[in-house]
């Protein structure tokens, strides 16, 4: 055998060597480009799954925030409109509904209210057992919060009445909702500890409408806004003064107003407030 | 990462035959929008769609890459899946890998790119997201970085142009699937090289352009803002064009940028328009009704139906829109639908814009 042959026979064996290498390479690349993949897919519906937990707009700001700056997420300054909702005789309804049948009502409930609310450019930030908290203008700047959530009251009201119906035929009893509305500032952000943050909006207007909420039974009344809120609205909301009345945790008695209606055309004063 | 879980209706136009226009977007662009001549029936929509794209000689500072990933990434802030299909695309055909563009759009995120891209991109994000009220922020950001006023002011048009294209393909739920699929396409992938070849023999960027006749509507301050650079003569035009086109009357259209105005916090934007409408004979107290409670009896039919329209374009998810433009268009003439989006995407646009480059928020 010539030099030549031997030295023609070792550069096949070495291009042969770099083949199964290259070859062996491009498997693993293209082993791990579908580990990639898949871990992407994953990373979609995680975040999927994330936007039912908190709107859509909150997971994308959480993600690109806290991966962007290496900062932590700031909470703004506000005036938001706060609502809140809660079920009238849950409790008693709970002791004698079975559990299963119980969780499908409170399902469609709270499907049929976060529409309601949705639809009306709120966002609902949490359940709280049986109740609603929702926010107006907290995400976006919004000029016509104060609308927007009586706009999204009475749809509440609508809904749920639509939603009784369905229950009288499967034999279920009634429900009936308390609305509480106040409008106020405070701070909108992600809050929390390093395990478990949320989307909130802290301060004294969340407390206050859910004190208003809790006036709704004293005044046998579904939908309650205070004065804060009530000289933002348009006037075709038809409004019935209540009489003041204290509440926890605020010195003054606090004066509500309950919603009766939207008329087709502005109302004066007198009809108005029902004086 | 991708919008296909962007929630986007039946389309609610269909394409109407207009060669001209589709011609005229070759001439232009090289390959045509798809989606062009759904808007034909408004001819200075059709146009603004192809004017005003960032990448056809509207630049002369600002870097065609940073521009595309500004738009880039306010079409990923709108949720605008056409637009964003079609940036991909345009990379894609300029050869760049499709595991490097979700690689980069993952990076859109992250802070391994150049400070002054990085700046550039957080200042497309805050103007899609937070519109004027951080406006002042993300200016003094860009300046932190060394970006220039005049490559600033072509950054804030990239955006508004971005943001205007999105609510036009939005708003009336333009078909997305075929563009999202083009590039699994055999022959698409066939024709790669050439269509790269045919949209960087296209790309140009813009000289310095004489500013010969300035609207004296609502945004004229602007206009004049921007006046040298190329940005300033389309506005122009633009604008030109929408107020004398006749589907709209004026004081609707002024009603719409007010809300718009209104809706985004800006308070010069709202001043300006405000002095417009009171020169058509509005009365002050009738636009304070209007722009409190989006309603009042002084308004025509067409007028209480496009004002709260207005409002719905400002901050938006492409479903949600997608429904209640249905609702519009059943209610409108098909001109006079196609001039509601256009002027309601103008006014987003240039109202954010206008914040930016006037510092009149």
């Amino acid at each position: 055998m010539t030099l030549a042959a031997v030295a023609a026979v070792a550069l096949l064996v070495l291009a042969a060597i770099l083949a199964a290498v290259l070859a062996g390479q491009m498997r693993r690349a293209a082993g791990l480009q579908l580990q990639l993949d898949a871990a992407a897919d994953e990373l979609q519906r995680l975040q999927e799954a994330c936007s039912r937990l908190a709107p859509a707009g909150v997971v994308q700001r959480l993600l690109t925030d806290s991966s962007g700056s290496g900062t932590e997420p700031t909470a703004e300054r506000k005036v938001v409109t706060a609502l809140f909702a809660d079920l009238v005789g849950y409790t008693a309804m709970s002791e004698r509904l079975e559990p299963a049948v119980l969780a499908r009502v409170l399902n469609g409930y709270f499907q049929r209210m976060s529409d309601a609310i949705h639809e009306h450019r709120g966002h609902v930030s949490t359940f709280l057992g049986d109740g609603i908290l929702a926010y107006f203008g907290a995400l976006q700047p919004n000029p016509w919060q104060c609308n927007d959530a009586v706009h999204a009251a009475l749809a509440m009201r609508a809904a749920m009445r639509e939603y009784n119906v369905e229950l009288a035929r499967e034999g279920l009893p009634p429900l009936s909702v308390g609305i509480g509305l106040h409008r106020g500032p405070g701070l909108a952000g992600l809050v929390g500890s390093r395990e478990r943050t949320e989307y909130a909006f802290v301060g004294r207007t969340v407390n206050l409408a859910a004190r208003v909420q809790a006036l709704t039974r004293t005044h046998g009344v579904d939908i309650l806004v205070t004065d804060a809120l009530r000289v933002e609205l348009d006037s075709r909301f038809v409004l019935k003064a209540m009489p003041a009345e204290p509440v926890k945790g605020i010195a003054e008695p606090v004066v509500t107003y309950a919603v009766l209606e939207m008329a087709a055309a502005p109302h004066d004063a007198r009809q108005r407030f029902g004086v | 990462m991708t919008l296909d879980h962007v929630a986007w209706e039946a389309p609610l136009l269909e394409r109407q035959p207009d060669r001209a226009l589709e011609a005229y977007a070759r001439r232009k662009m090289g390959l045509a929008n798809p989606a062009i001549t759904c808007f034909s029936p408004v001819p200075w929509l059709a146009r603004a769609l192809v004017d005003l794209h960032p990448e056809f000689g509207m630049l002369m500072h600002l870097d065609e890459h940073v521009a595309d990933l500004a738009m880039l990434v306010v079409s990923q802030e709108n949720s605008c899946r056409f637009c964003y299909a079609a940036v991909r695309i345009l990379l894609w055909a300029q050869g760049m890998s499709r595991p490097r563009i979700e690689r980069m759009e993952q990076d859109l995120a992250r802070a391994d790119l150049p400070p002054r891209t990085m700046a550039a991109l957080a200042f497309a994000r805050s103007q899609s997201r937070s519109g004027p009220a951080g406006a002042r922020a993300a200016r003094e950001a860009l300046q932190r970085a060394g970006v220039g006023a005049d490559e600033m002011k072509e950054l804030a048009f990239a955006v508004a142009a971005t943001d205007f294209a999105n609510r036009v393909h939005t708003i009336p739920a333009v078909p997305v699937r075929p563009l999202e699929r083009l590039p699994d396409r055999l022959h698409i992938r066939l024709l790669r090289p050439l269509l790269g070849l045919i949209v960087s023999r296209h790309r140009y960027r813009g000289q310095a352009t004489a500013l010969h006749d300035v609207p004296a509507a609502p945004y004229a301050r602007l206009v004049r803002a921007c006046a040298g650079l190329p940005v300033a003569p389309a506005l122009a035009r633009t604008l030109s064009e929408m107020w004398a086109s006749p589907h709209l009357a004026r004081r609707c259209k002024l009603l719409m940028l007010a809300v718009i105005a209104r809706g985004l916090g800006c308070a010069g934007c709202e001043g300006e328009v405000a002095e417009a409408l009171q020169a058509e004979g509005l009365p002050a107290a009738t636009l304070v009704q209007i722009l409190t409670h989006l309603d009042a009896p002084e308004l025509d039919p067409v007028e209480r139906l496009l004002v709260p329209f207005a409002r719905d374009t400002i901050w938006f998810e492409p479903a949600l829109i997608q429904r209640r433009a249905r609702a519009l268009r059943d209610q409108l003439t098909l001109p006079q639908f196609l001039e509601a989006i256009g002027v309601a995407s103008l006014a987003n646009g240039l109202c954010r814009m206008s914040a930016v480059v006037l510092d009149c928020a």
